[in-house]
């Protein structure tokens, strides 16, 4: 322990000037660190699915993958405000229209997925990979500036105060705080990863959509329509990001264009980190990318969060370059 | 052959400078103003607010004849409150022939970055809200402000958290831009100074959404004043928001970004009351000559948030000045910056006389401190001459 705290002071001396925290100060924020960094790690989970799926189908990094999550969160808001009246009190039970955020993001973005594998990506499935990277890119600037268009570079506020009683919206358990939107956005990202593993693993389609992963031209033979599951992976795949943007608005109540970007670099470092190809791994490397970032604000500093996480993805990138759970799989000829 | 091409150069010189800094033109030509700021992107909304301002006192002295009888057109440029943005924006303004002064950037960094380049054009600027002190300290004479500088804010915030507020420990957050991070700085310097032993510090990233994990550090501290240097009012309503939820007693102060009606107290639902912050101008609700401007204002554009008074005041002084070079009529931009800078106690609807001292710089400027008070701000302190 000793050894540890000296570790801990020499650290805090190097980073920052101020006085230093005792190991007590530290301690007690731990707790505390953990729940923000499950909640957003949840959320990078969820979008690192889009990217480690498409990836393992495709062999491509769906670029436009955070301007999805983007409009899921535009889509959340747009529910919201629609069951809300001028007075800012809801039309319908709090609880329902949380639901219906969620199910309305998820439906629109899984059909926005489909839409962009469909016109973008599949005319140029034959082509060489740059060319499939190029569309993404172009997707991305396309759907950026739709929504820029659309309804100017505003931010638009979520007023979430009325969606859940007082009495539930905040517990304290000892030192630590915990909300009912963090539970909610563990509880539902945790959710859907279990409902998408089951679906994987035990489902014909699942079945399928791994042949298609590990073989394309083999699962052709078998009889699978390998267009098919490539769309059912994009419906997925986009669904799930669609279901981090309307959380993330939930628990940080405010959207806004530029919003894809930073989260679509989060998802893609937690789908490189857990293995790029691995759903298992994009839910771990979500999940520790989360936690690291937040500890690293207790532990180092806030200026140097994101300095943090992406040198353990650099280390991670040097020990193990398939990932924490990817498969060292041979070059496909 | 040497003197030949010497003077050939010479000659060529001669021409090039004096198409730059001359523009010495017939009034009739055409005259117009420029508002550089940032009307899309994070910012928009105080932006949006100062362009409509401006765009109120172009219109009244259009409708009064304009200037020798040229109607004054206004011209946007929009930077998004980006530096290389705004570097096209200089690049347009200067290369407009007929443009004879700029409003704006109201961004420190904007205006930190295009300052050089409206200064070889000669194009006189005058910011509404850009408080990084050092704008006015680097020699040029073609760079004027109506608001005060941080060095004036950030003591007087300072001095009031110290004081007024009787805190005895202090966390000071700010995002990494130069506005932010120099009002940081001058406000954790004169808690230094007045005896404030407890003070911590930690920067933060603009726009992120999520600051719940710097906040619960901050909690650990148990501070008593919590002062956060952010641009834009929507990074005020989450910190503030996230900063209740997680149970942290700390009394709020936001740097000036925070004075806004809808985007800070609005969208923090109940979370922003009883904080505090700074703002460069008074209650324009409370100054009887602001009457007409609020009116016109509120008429057509919805509530004020604060930054658009400024604005209206900073044009018609610049108007003004325009006028007095057109007298004859013929127009230069260096006359624009010459009576620009013997502007002498000019009584807009600030509240306050504006005369500008050597440097640019507003004589005698104030900071005012607000407090919300039953989801709106209320003007609890003026702190002059710090």
């Amino acid at each position: 322990m000793g050894k540890i705290r000296d570790w801990f002071s020499y650290l805090s001396h190097f980073v920052y000037a101020e006085k230093l925290e005792s190991m007590d100060q530290i301690l007690q924020q731990i707790p505390q660190q953990l729940i923000n960094g499950v909640t957003v790690g949840g959320v990078y989970a969820l979008i690192a699915i889009g990217y480690t799926m498409v990836y393992g189908i495709l062999f491509m990094l769906n670029f436009a993958h955070g301007e999805v999550y983007m409009i899921g969160g535009f889509t959340g808001w747009w529910v919201l405000h629609l069951l809300t009246n001028s007075s800012g009190g809801l039309l319908l039970n709090g609880f329902i229209v949380i639901i219906l955020m969620i199910l309305f993001a998820m439906a629109l973005t899984g059909a926005l997925g489909m839409g962009i594998e469909r016109f973008a990506y599949r005319p140029l499935r034959n082509a060489p990979r740059m060319n499939l990277l190029l569309s993404a890119l172009g997707v991305t600037i396309v759907l950026r500036n739709l929504v820029l268009n659309l309804q100017g570079a505003k931010i638009r506020f979520f007023h979430t105060s009325a969606l859940i009683p007082k009495s539930i919206q905040v517990f304290h358990i000892g030192g630590t705080v915990i909300s009912f939107m963090r539970l909610l956005v563990i509880g539902v990202s945790i959710g859907l990863m279990a409902i998408l593993t089951w679906f994987v693993k035990e489902t014909k389609m699942g079945k399928a959509m791994r042949a298609t992963a590990q073989d394309t031209e083999a699962a052709t033979f078998m009889g699978i329509d390998v267009n098919r599951i490539i769309l059912l992976t994009f419906l997925i795949g986009s669904a799930l990001g669609g279901a981090a943007g309307a959380l993330v608005g939930l628990l940080f109540t405010q959207v806004d264009y530029y919003v894809g970007y930073v989260a679509g670099l989060k998802g893609f470092t937690a789908a490189v980190l857990g293995g790029i190809g691995s759903i298992p791994g994009a839910m771990v490397g979500g999940f520790i990318l989360g936690i690291v970032e937040s500890l690293a604000t207790t532990l180092i500093s806030s200026t140097y969060k994101d300095v943090v996480s992406f040198i353990i993805l650099i280390l991670v990138l040097l020990i193990r370059p398939w990932g924490i759970l990817g498969e060292k799989a041979p070059e496909k000829v | 052959m040497k003197k030949v091409l010497l003077l050939g150069l010479s000659v060529c010189l001669i021409i090039a400078f004096s198409t730059i800094n001359g523009y010495a033109a017939d009034v009739s030509k055409g005259l117009s103003i420029g508002a550089a700021g940032p009307f899309t992107g994070p910012a928009a909304a105080p932006g949006m607010e100062i362009f409509n301002s401006i765009k109120i006192a172009v219109d009244e002295k259009n409708a009064a004849g304009g200037i020798k009888g040229v109607k004054v057109k206004l011209v946007m440029g929009d930077d998004a409150g980006d530096a290389a943005q705004g570097v096209n924006v200089a690049e347009k303004f200067c290369a407009d022939k007929t443009m004879y002064g700029v409003i704006g950037p109201p961004m420190s960094n904007v205006a930190e970055a295009t300052l050089r380049m409206y200064a070889q054009c000669n194009l006189t600027c005058i910011t509404t809200a850009a408080s990084r002190p050092d704008l006015t300290e680097k020699g040029y004479h073609h760079f004027f402000r109506v608001n005060a500088r941080d060095d004036a804010h950030g003591p007087a915030v300072g001095h009031f958290i110290a004081e007024d507020l009787k805190a005895k420990s202090v966390y000071v957050l700010n995002t990494k831009d130069t506005y932010s991070q120099g009002y940081a700085d001058q406000v954790v310097a004169t808690l230094k100074k007045l005896g404030v032993k407890k003070i911590w510090r930690d920067t933060i990233v603009a726009s992120a959404k999520d600051y719940s994990s710097v906040l619960t550090r901050v909690k650990a501290k148990n501070p008593d004043v919590l002062v956060v240097g952010a641009k834009t009012a929507p990074d005020h309503a989450v910190m503030v928001r996230q900063m209740r939820e997680l149970g942290i007693k700390a009394i709020y102060f936001g740097s000036e970004g925070a004075k806004d009606k809808k985007d800070f107290i609005q969208a923090s639902e109940g979370a922003a009351e009883g904080a505090y912050l700074n703002h460069f101008a008074p209650d324009i609700y409370k100054i009887p000559e602001a009457a007409h401007y609020v009116k016109v204002y509120e008429s057509k554009y919805g509530s004020l948030s604060g930054f658009g008074p400024p604005a209206y005041d900073a044009t018609n002084i610049l108007l003004n000045a325009m006028e007095k070079a057109a007298a004859d009529g013929d127009i230069t931009r260096k006359e624009v910056m010459k009576y620009m800078a013997q502007t002498k106690n000019y009584r807009g609807i600030l509240g306050f006389p504006i005369t500008f001292d050597k440097k640019g710089d507003l004589l005698g400027g104030a900071t005012y401190i607000f407090k919300v008070v039953g989801g709106d701000f209320k003007l609890v302190k003026v702190a002059k001459g710090m």
